[in-house]
């Protein structure tokens, strides 16, 4: 089990390799006079360009400006971020935990909806409520992220002038802003933040606003999930042992939950992955509509000005995501089948 | 043995149809026989006979497409078709079990053997966890799987195709049933395995003075395990016979074509022979053919086997068949 972790943490090293050096290489494609001129503020600067590339060499090939990059890496400095105006690593971690809450919220609801509706749909089969699960999976996995979220935002907000947009009421933000010494940001993330200092009125307002983001999000990403959990309750009631449980009187309730379903979690298990590359893909699309500067909003800034050190970060920790994620799905699915033995 | 004067199972004119897409398949039509308590009554015939079907039938396990099942299921009086969901439920395992003929696939891979063993007597007889575990441990013991107390907290996957049909077994008697319905319970299994499986079973049908259906394609078992015979041919029976009599005489000539030319019971090349191998090929049950089903392949075919369904002629107790010559 150890040496199993141990080996799967060293392969991160060479994710984390494989995946800088392709979009370094990607980003290589822009002319030196491009990424310089994320540097230049305003045209008068303009003349500045060859200066810049030369002091930073930007003109250099591609490994000598890799390898420059991930010394300062190593260092422990990820670089200077212009939309944040602020150190990447610092930034990060402002950004960091508005993703993380919208996620801590969706995540349970999309397994305990998927597993919950994907059952359901697999045991009564081809009724109404396996007809209705599945038109809600085909609108949530055919339409665009960012068209539900428009879609949700003008409905809500727009018409009925229910929950705005942002994380927090720009009258709290103002507060918290002035008063730091009143409250104090633990986490960073305000509903949590808001139990913590006692100001349950800031918990409400930071929950509201999370309803919309976290629903379209929701209704994205658990389509897959459903399907999953849907042809694997209908597949695993075809198998003999259900038959068994059948014929030793064992009830509907005892062959769906006991039987069947704990076989079917499997498969749901594996996409478990591909579910959080979806959630990846989803908090872009839902930051940037509903202005919730966390993580998906910061690339999506970032790459429309080409903030190199940002993009860069981010690729790090989706492949810090990625590979964690699917060790820890590794050892719950060597937990919860016991054929499969890690080694 | 002297046999009690009321069955523990009559099945009366049993139909069970399955309403497909391509049209109605009537995989059993018009089956009857009866089990006493305490025998090993032998149903043989060839693949796609319907032997399975009519086991499934008793339980009512046939699930899809839904079976449509007509006649009478006696089982101690009790028409079994009149029975609810939850009246059948509390038959099965319970007063009648059954074993399957795949052990690889019968069993639930995520589920403790013990688990899976002591589920019919935590339904059936109230046991709490602990009681149900531990009498699964003495139901493994019972079905002589060494070391039943640590293999009892194995998965499936640990035991061999012979363990795991020992742990069938060991399930379907661990509730005392009247009656087990074993289909093909060896035919899954290696030679030598086959024989421990069958003479364990015979062992504990005397312990638990349980009556048993044994299907199967093997005469050597046929002869060894059970008393009586029914021969089944595309849905209905053919013959029934005490197992020395159909051995020496048997009357149907599908009976006669699959024991073989001079079957003598008790002689040596006897033992652990398969059905034979009769020409033609079985009808599909949505085609049958008309007048007597066999006449297609039948070594002694007459003109009115062709137009006429033979009838079922009673020779004496437990001896009949169903064919022309004997009219
Ligand atoms: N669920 C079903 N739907 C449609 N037809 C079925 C179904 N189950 C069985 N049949 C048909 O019923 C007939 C009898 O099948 P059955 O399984 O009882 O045969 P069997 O005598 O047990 O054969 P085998 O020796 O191969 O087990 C077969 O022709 C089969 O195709
Ligand atoms: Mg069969």
């Amino acid at each position: 089990m150890l040496a199993f972790i141990t080996r799967r943490l060293l392969l991160l090293i060479f994710v984390l390799f494989g995946v800088s050096v392709l979009l370094f290489g990607i980003l290589m494609t822009f002319s030196p006079e491009r990424r310089a001129a994320t540097y230049v503020t305003s045209p008068q600067q303009a003349k500045d360009i060859p200066k810049i590339i030369k002091q930073f060499g930007l003109d250099d090939p591609f490994y000598i400006q890799y390898f420059r990059w991930m010394k300062e890496v190593l260092k422990g400095n990820m670089g200077w971020s212009l939309v944040a105006s602020r150190p990447v690593g610092e930034a990060f971690w402002n950004y960091f935990p508005v993703t993380l809450e919208m996620n801590l919220f969706a995540a349970p609801i999309v397994i305990i909806f998927g597993i919950w509706l994907g059952t359901l749909s697999g045991i009564h089969r081809d009724t109404w409520i396996d007809h209705t699960t599945r038109i809600l999976a085909i609108v949530g996995w055919s339409l665009p992220t960012f068209l539900f979220a428009l879609v949700l935002l003008m409905i809500f907000y727009g018409y009925f002038q229910l929950f705005s947009p942002g994380v927090l009421s720009d009258q709290l933000t103002m507060f918290i802003i002035d008063n730091p010494e009143t409250f104090t940001r633990f986490t960073g993330m305000y509903t949590i933040d808001g139990i913590l200092n006692g100001r349950f009125d800031i918990t409400l307002n930071a929950l509201a606003h999370l309803v919309l983001p976290v629903s379209t999000y929701v209704i994205v990403v658990v389509a897959l999930n459903m399907r999953v959990m849907r042809s694997g309750m209908i597949e695993e009631l075809s198998k003999d042992y259900v038959m068994t449980a059948q014929a030793k009187g064992a009830d509907k309730k005892t062959i769906y939950i006991k039987h069947a379903r704990r076989n079917a979690l499997l498969p749901v298990v594996t996409v478990a992955g591909q579910l959080v590359a979806l959630s990846m893909e989803g908090s872009i699309a839902v930051e940037v509509v509903y202005n919730r500067h966390g993580i998906g909003w910061w690339l999506a800034e970032s790459a429309v000005q080409l903030d190199m050190p940002v993009l860069m970060c981010i690729c790090l920790f989706m492949g810090v995501v990625f590979v964690i994620t699917n060790l820890t799905l590794d050892i719950l699915y060597a937990y919860i089948d016991p054929r499969i033995r890690l080694n | 043995m002297s046999e009690p004067a009321t069955p523990l199972l009559e099945i009366k004119d049993l139909h069970t149809r399955f309403h497909t897409l391509d049209g109605t398949v009537n995989a059993v039509d018009g089956v009857d026989f009866d089990v006493y308590q305490g025998e090993t009554l032998g149903l043989v015939g060839e693949s796609g006979c319907g032997k399975s079907v009519t086991a499934l039938s008793i339980l009512q396990l046939l699930r899809c497409p839904p079976a449509e099942i007509q006649g009478r299921i006696l089982f101690e009086g009790n028409n079994l078709l009149d029975l609810d969901r939850e009246g059948i439920r509390k038959i099965r395992g319970n007063e009648i079990s059954m074993i399957f003929q795949e052990p690889m696939t019968s069993l639930n891979p995520v589920l403790r053997i013990g688990e899976q063993i002591a589920e019919a007597a935590k339904i059936h007889k109230r046991m709490t966890r602990q009681e149900a575990w531990r009498w699964a441990v003495e139901m493994l013991r019972m079905v002589q799987i060494p070391g039943p107390g640590s293999r009892s907290k194995q998965y499936p996957h640990k035991f061999s195709g012979g363990m795991r049909q020992r742990a069938m077994i060991a399930m379907a008697l661990s509730c005392n049933p009247r009656l087990i319905l074993a289909d093909e319970p060896s035919t899954a299994l290696d030679v030598t395995i086959q024989a421990q499986i069958m003479s364990l079973m015979q062992k504990l049908k005397e312990e638990f003075n349980s009556a048993i259906v044994l299907i199967t394609h093997d005469l050597g078992i046929i002869a060894e395990m059970v008393s009586r015979v029914v021969v089944m041919y595309a849905g209905k029976v053919v013959e029934e016979a005490p197992v020395k009599e159909l051995f020496k005489d048997p009357r149907h000539p599908y009976t006669q074509g699959l024991l073989g030319s001079i079957p003598v019971i008790g002689r040596k090349e006897q033992t652990g022979r398969r059905l034979q191998e009769i020409p033609g090929i079985v009808p599909s049950p949505m085609e049958t053919p008309l007048g007597c089903r066999f006449h297609p392949r039948c070594h002694k075919v007459m003109n009115r086997c062709q137009e006429q369904e033979p009838p079922m002629i009673h020779l004496a107790e437990h001896r009949r068949v169903s064919c022309l010559l004997e009219a």
